[in-house]
C-alpha cells in the first residue's frame, strides 16, 4: 500500500446549510495522495453534499477545501476540473442528446486536453484530425480498461445500469485526473459486478490516482479503502482504518449495525 | 445502393446546380430556391444553437435584420461596396451576440425564449423608429445588386449560384462544427450542463460562441437577402419570421443540420402549392404543422431516415 | 387640455390596456402554473372572443348572452385543444411544445381568416352613452365595463384558487405534480380545466375590449405578446404579480406614448422586459 506524505485534498471545517437544515457541519478531514478513502454513513448524512461542495457545484457557507495546497472551494466546477479532480454521480448523468454514443461520452473527457474552439474547428482541420485520432485511440483503450470493450457505438441508454456506471468511470478517467470523487459507484451492481469493480478500483489506484468514494456497499469499502470517514447528520462521526471503524461502537450503532453491514467487517 | 446511401447529398448538389439551367430558369423560379437557400442559412444556424447547444431562441430574425439593414443602408445610402457592408453586418451581429449572449444565455428555457423574443422586438421597433436611417415602416429601397471587385451579380442565375455557394459553405462548416470536439461539447452542455462543467467545460463561453456563430450566419443571410430583393421592410424581420425559422427547425428535424435544410425547403415551397387555396392557406399550413409535430416528432428528416432504412433492408 | 387632464387621460388609457394585459397575463399564468406550458395561442382566443361576440350580436343575439356564448365557445375550444393536441406531446422538449402552441395559433388564425375574412370588425359598446368627462379627460363608458369586469374576474380567480377545494388542488398540481397525484388529485383534469378556463379568460378579455378596437384575424398577436411581458415581469407562477405587472405595463406604455414618444414606446417596454429577465427572472414581484 503506497502512502505518500503529501495530502492531495484538505477538507477544512466545511459547513453548508440549506433552508435551515444543516447538511454539513464542521466536516474536517484529509485525503492523502495515492490512497483510497471511503466516505460512509446513513442516507442523508451529507455525503453527496460534501462531494458537491468539493466538485464546485455548491459553495460552502464556512470552511475551505484545498487541493494540493490550492484553495478550490468557491471555484466553478470547470476550473476545479482543470486542476485534476473528476467525479461521478449518484444517479448516472451521461450525455444522451442527439444520439451521443458511448464513445462520444468518453471522448468528452478529453475536453480539457483538446480545448476546442470555433475558429480552430472551422479553419484548422488538419491538426484537429490528428488530435482526434489520438484521443479516439486513448478512449478505446480506457473503454477496454474498464471492461466496456466493443461497446463504443452503443447508446448509453442501451447499456445495463452497471455498464452505465462503468461508462461514467471511463469518462472520468479520460480526463487524466489526479483524483476521483465517486458517488456510490457500486450501487445497483450485482455480486459478480461488484467483484470486478473492486479489482478495477484497485487498478485505478495503482495507476496513481487518488480516490474519495462515497459508498454504502461495505464489501467494496472494506476491501479497498485505506481509510474511512463516517458522516452522520452532517457531522464527522469517526475517522480511521477499516478495523478501527469496525470496532467503533458509535459507528456500529449509527450505521453499521442497523444496515447489517457489520458482517463485512474483518 | 450503398453509394446512394453515402453520397445522396451529391445528388442534391447536382440538383441545385442543374435547376436554373432547366426547369427553374425564370427569375421567379430561381427566386424560390434563392429564398430556400437564405432560409437554410437561418435555420441551420438556429439548429446549431438550439438543436446542439440546447438554447432556445425565438428572436433569430434580429440578426437577419441586422445583416439585411447594415448591407442595405451602407450600399444604398452611402455607396459602400457590398462585401464591406456584408462583413460589417456580420461584425455588428457578432458583437451584439457576444454582448447579449452572456447574460441572456444564462437564463433557462421559457425565460430565455422571452429574452430572445424581446431582443427581436427591440431590433424590430428600432428599425421602424429610426426612420431616417432605415426608411422606417415603408422600408428601404434601391439596394444595389451584390457585387465583388466590380463584378455585379445582376443576372439572377449568377446570383443564384453565388447564394448557393455561400449556403454550401454554411452547411459544410456547420457539419464540421457538429462532428468536432466543439460539437461534442455542445451536446454535453445540452444534455446536462452541470455535469458537463465537471469536464472542464466553461459552458457560458461555449453557449456564447455558438450564439455568435448562428448570429453571423443569420447576418450573412440577411445581407444576401437585401441585395436580392433590392427593397426590404421591417415586416420581414419580426418575431413572426423568427417563429417561422423555429417551425422549419422542428418540421425538418431539430439537431440534425440536414433536418432544418429540409424544413426550410419545405416551408418555402409549400406556399407555392397552397397559395391556390388563398384564404385557406394559413389554416392548412397550421394543420400540416400540427400533424407533423404530433405524428413525426423527429421531423421530416427522421421520416426520411426511417424510410431509407426500411428500403435498404428490403433491398438486401 | 391642460397637464392634469393629460395625466388623467393617460391614466385611463393605461388602466384600460392594463386590464387587458392583466387578464391575458392571468390566463397565461393559470395555464403555466398547472401544466408548465406557455400557450402561444392565447392571443387567438382573445380574437375569437371578440369576433364571436360581434357576430352573434350582429345576428340579433342579446349582448349578455352573446358575451356568455363567446366565452363558452372559447372554453370548449381550449378544452379540445388541450386534450387532442397538448396531452399527446406532453413529454416533449420545451422547444417542441412552444412550436406546437405556435402551430395551434397559426391554425386558429387561419380559421379566423376563413370565418371573418380580412376586414376589421367592431362591436357596439355594451351600453350606449356619451363618454364621461372627468377633469378635462374623457372616459368612454366601455372602460368602466372593462375595468369592472376585470376586477370581478380577478376576484373570482382569487377566490377560486384560495378558497375552493378544486382551486387549491390545482395550486398543488403546480407545486408538485407527483405529490398532488399521490393525494388523489386528478392532475389530468386540472390541466384540462386550466387550459379551458385560460382560453375563456382570454376570450373574455377580447369580448370586453371589442367595442374599443377594430378587430381582425391578426389582432391577437400584440395583446398576447404584451400579456407575456406582463407575465414575465410579474413572475411566471405569480397570479397577483402578473396582474400588477399587467396594469403597470399598461400605465408605462400609456405614459410613454403620451409623454416621450409613441415610436419608441414598444422599444422601451421590451428593454424593460429584458432587464427584468436578466436581473430578476422570477419577476419583479416575487419573493426571491
Amino acid at each position: 500500500m503506497m502512502v505518500q506524505n503529501s495530502d492531495i485534498l484538505n477538507i477544512e471545517n466545511i459547513t453548508k446549510t440549506f433552508e435551515g437544515v444543516r447538511a454539513l457541519e464542521n466536516v474536517d478531514f484529509r485525503v492523502k495522495k495515492g490512497q483510497i478513502k471511503a466516505l460512509i454513513g446513513p442516507n442523508g448524512a451529507g455525503k453527496t453534499t460534501l462531494l458537491n461542495v468539493t466538485s464546485g457545484l455548491l459553495k460552502p457557507d464556512n470552511g475551505s477545501i484545498y487541493m494540493n495546497g490550492q484553495k478550490i472551494s468557491g471555484m466553478t466546477p470547470d476550473k476545479i476540473a482543470f486542476l485534476g479532480i473528476s467525479r461521478t454521480f449518484q444517479l448516472v448523468r451521461l450525455f444522451t442528446i442527439n444520439n451521443a454514443t458511448v464513445l462520444d461520452n468518453v471522448l468528452l473527457g478529453a475536453h480539457k486536453q483538446l480545448k476546442p474552439d470555433i475558429i480552430g474547428t472551422i479553419f484548422r482541420r488538419g491538426s484537429l484530425n490528428k488530435k482526434e485520432r489520438e484521443v479516439k485511440d486513448k478512449a478505446l483503450e480506457i473503454l477496454s480498461f474498464v471492461g466496456l470493450e466493443g461497446k463504443e457505438k452503443f447508446l448509453p441508454g442501451a447499456l445495463s445500469f452497471g455498464n452505465q456506471r462503468l461508462l461514467e468511470l471511463a469518462r472520468s478517467l479520460m480526463t487524466e485526473p489526479q483524483m476521483l470523487l465517486l458517488d456510490e459507484p457500486a450501487s445497483g451492481l450485482n455480486d459478480a459486478e461488484v467483484d470486478g469493480f473492486i479489482k478495477l478500483l484497485l487498478n485505478i489506484r495503482d495507476r496513481g490516482i487518488t480516490i474519495l468514494l462515497v459508498e454504502h456497499n461495505m464489501k467494496v469499502v472494506m476491501n479497498i479503502a485505506d481509510d474511512i470517514v463516517v458522516l452522520d447528520f452532517g457531522k464527522k462521526l469517526a475517522e480511521g482504518t477499516p478495523s478501527q471503524i469496525c470496532a467503533n461502537q458509535q459507528v456500529i450503532e449509527a450505521y453499521l449495525g442497523t444496515y447489517g453491514s457489520a458482517q463485512e467487517c474483518v | 445502393m450503398n453509394a446512394l446511401k453515402r453520397y445522396w447529398w451529391l445528388f442534391l448538389i447536382l440538383f441545385v446546380i442543374v435547376y436554373p439551367l432547366t426547369f427553374g430558369d425564370s427569375p421567379y423560379k430561381t427566386g424560390i430556391l434563392v429564398f430556400v437557400g437564405i432560409y437554410i442559412m437561418l435555420a441551420v444556424g438556429l439548429d446549431l444553437l438550439m438543436g446542439y447547444g440546447g438554447q432556445i431562441s425565438v428572436g433569430h430574425a434580429a440578426f437577419f435584420a441586422i445583416g439585411a439593414y447594415t448591407s442595405g443602408i451602407m450600399t444604398a445610402r452611402y455607396g459602400i461596396p457590398p462585401m464591406i457592408a456584408m462583413t460589417s453586418g456580420m461584425f455588428i451581429s457578432a458583437v451584439l451576440a457576444w454582448a447579449t449572449g452572456r447574460p441572456v444565455l444564462a437564463l433557462k428555457e421559457y425565460y430565455l425564449a422571452m429574452a430572445t423574443l424581446a431582443f427581436n422586438e427591440i431590433i424590430f421597433t428600432l428599425i421602424i423608429g429610426l426612420e431616417k436611417f432605415t426608411g422606417g415602416a415603408s422600408g428601404l429601397r434601391d439596394i444595389p445588386p451584390f457585387s465583388v471587385f466590380g463584378f455585379s451579380f445582376e443576372n439572377h442565375i449568377l446570383y443564384y449560384y453565388f447564394v448557393w455557394f455561400v449556403v454550401f459553405l454554411v452547411i459544410a462548416s456547420s457539419i464540421a462544427v457538429v462532428k468536432s470536439p466543439f460539437g461534442r461539447t455542445l451536446i454535453a452542455i445540452h444534455s446536462d450542463e452541470q455535469a458537463a462543467r465537471h469536464f472542464g467545460i466553461n459552458s457560458p463561453k461555449y453557449k456564447t460562441s455558438v450564439f455568435i456563430l448562428a448570429a453571423i450566419y443569420a447576418s450573412l443571410a440577411g445581407s444576401l437577402y437585401s441585395h436580392y430583393m433590392g427593397f426590404i421592410a421591417p415586416d420581414d424581420f419580426g418575431v413572426m419570421t423568427s417563429i417561422n425559422i423555429l417551425v422549419m427547425l422542428f418540421l425538418g428535424g431539430i439537431g440534425t443540420i440536414y433536418g432544418p435544410v429540409l424544413g426550410a425547403a419545405f416551408l418555402k415551397i409549400l406556399p407555392e402549392i397552397t397559395y391556390q387555396f388563398q384564404d385557406y392557406e394559413l389554416l392548412i399550413n397550421g394543420i400540416i404543422l400540427i400533424v407533423v409535430l404530433v405524428f413525426m416528432p423527429k421531423g421530416l428528416y427522421g421520416v426520411l431516415i426511417s424510410l431509407g432504412k426500411f428500403i435498404f433492408r428490403r433491398a438486401r | 387640455m391642460n397637464d392634469i387632464s393629460h395625466f388623467i387621460q393617460f391614466f385611463f388609457s393605461g388602466i384600460t390596456t392594463g386590464s387587458i394585459y392583466a387578464l391575458i397575463a392571468v390566463s397565461l399564468v393559470i395555464v403555466y402554473k398547472v401544466s408548465q406550458l406557455i400557450c402561444f395561442a392565447q392571443g387567438e382566443f382573445f380574437v375569437f372572443g371578440a369576433l364571436i361576440m360581434t357576430t352573434l350580436t350582429q345576428k340579433g343575439v342579446p349582448m349578455p348572452l352573446a358575451f356568455a356564448l363567446a366565452i363558452f365557445i372559447a372554453v370548449c375550444m381550449g378544452a379540445i385543444i388541450q386534450q387532442a393536441l397538448i396531452r399527446p406531446i406532453q413529454g416533449s422538449s420545451v422547444g417542441a411544445l412552444i412550436v406546437m402552441t405556435i402551430a395551434i395559433s397559426i391554425a386558429l388564425r387561419g380559421l379566423a381568416l376563413i370565418v371573418w375574412g380580412r376586414e376589421s370588425h367592431i362591436l357596439q359598446p355594451f351600453t350606449q352613452g356619451e363618454p364621461l368627462h372627468i377633469l378635462g379627460a374623457s372616459l368612454q363608458l366601455q372602460v368602466l365595463w372593462i375595468f369592472g369586469i376585470t376586477v370581478i374576474v380577478l376576484l373570482m380567480i382569487w377566490y377560486f384558487f384560495e378558497k375552493t377545494s378544486l382551486g387549491i388542488a390545482m395550486r398543488a398540481c403546480a407545486e408538485n405534480a407527483l405529490g398532488a397525484r399521490l393525494m388523489g388529485i386528478n392532475v389530468l383534469k386540472a390541466e384540462l380545466f386550466a387550459w379551458a378556463w385560460g382560453a375563456g379568460i382570454g376570450a373574455l378579455a377580447g369580448a370586453v375590449v371589442a367595442p374599443l378596437l377594430f378587430m381582425q384575424y391578426t389582432s391577437g398577436v400584440m395583446p398576447m405578446v404584451k400579456g407575456f411581458i406582463a407575465m414575465s415581469i410579474g413572475g411566471l407562477n405569480n397570479i397577483a404579480g402578473s396582474v400588477m405587472a399587467g396594469f403597470l405595463l399598461g400605465l408605462v406604455e400609456s405614459y410613454t406614448i403620451g409623454t416621450i414618444s409613441s415610436k419608441f414606446s414598444d422599444t422601451i417596454v421590451f428593454i424593460l422586459l429584458m432587464v427584468v429577465l436578466i436581473f430578476k427572472p422570477t419577476g419583479l414581484f416575487s419573493k426571491s
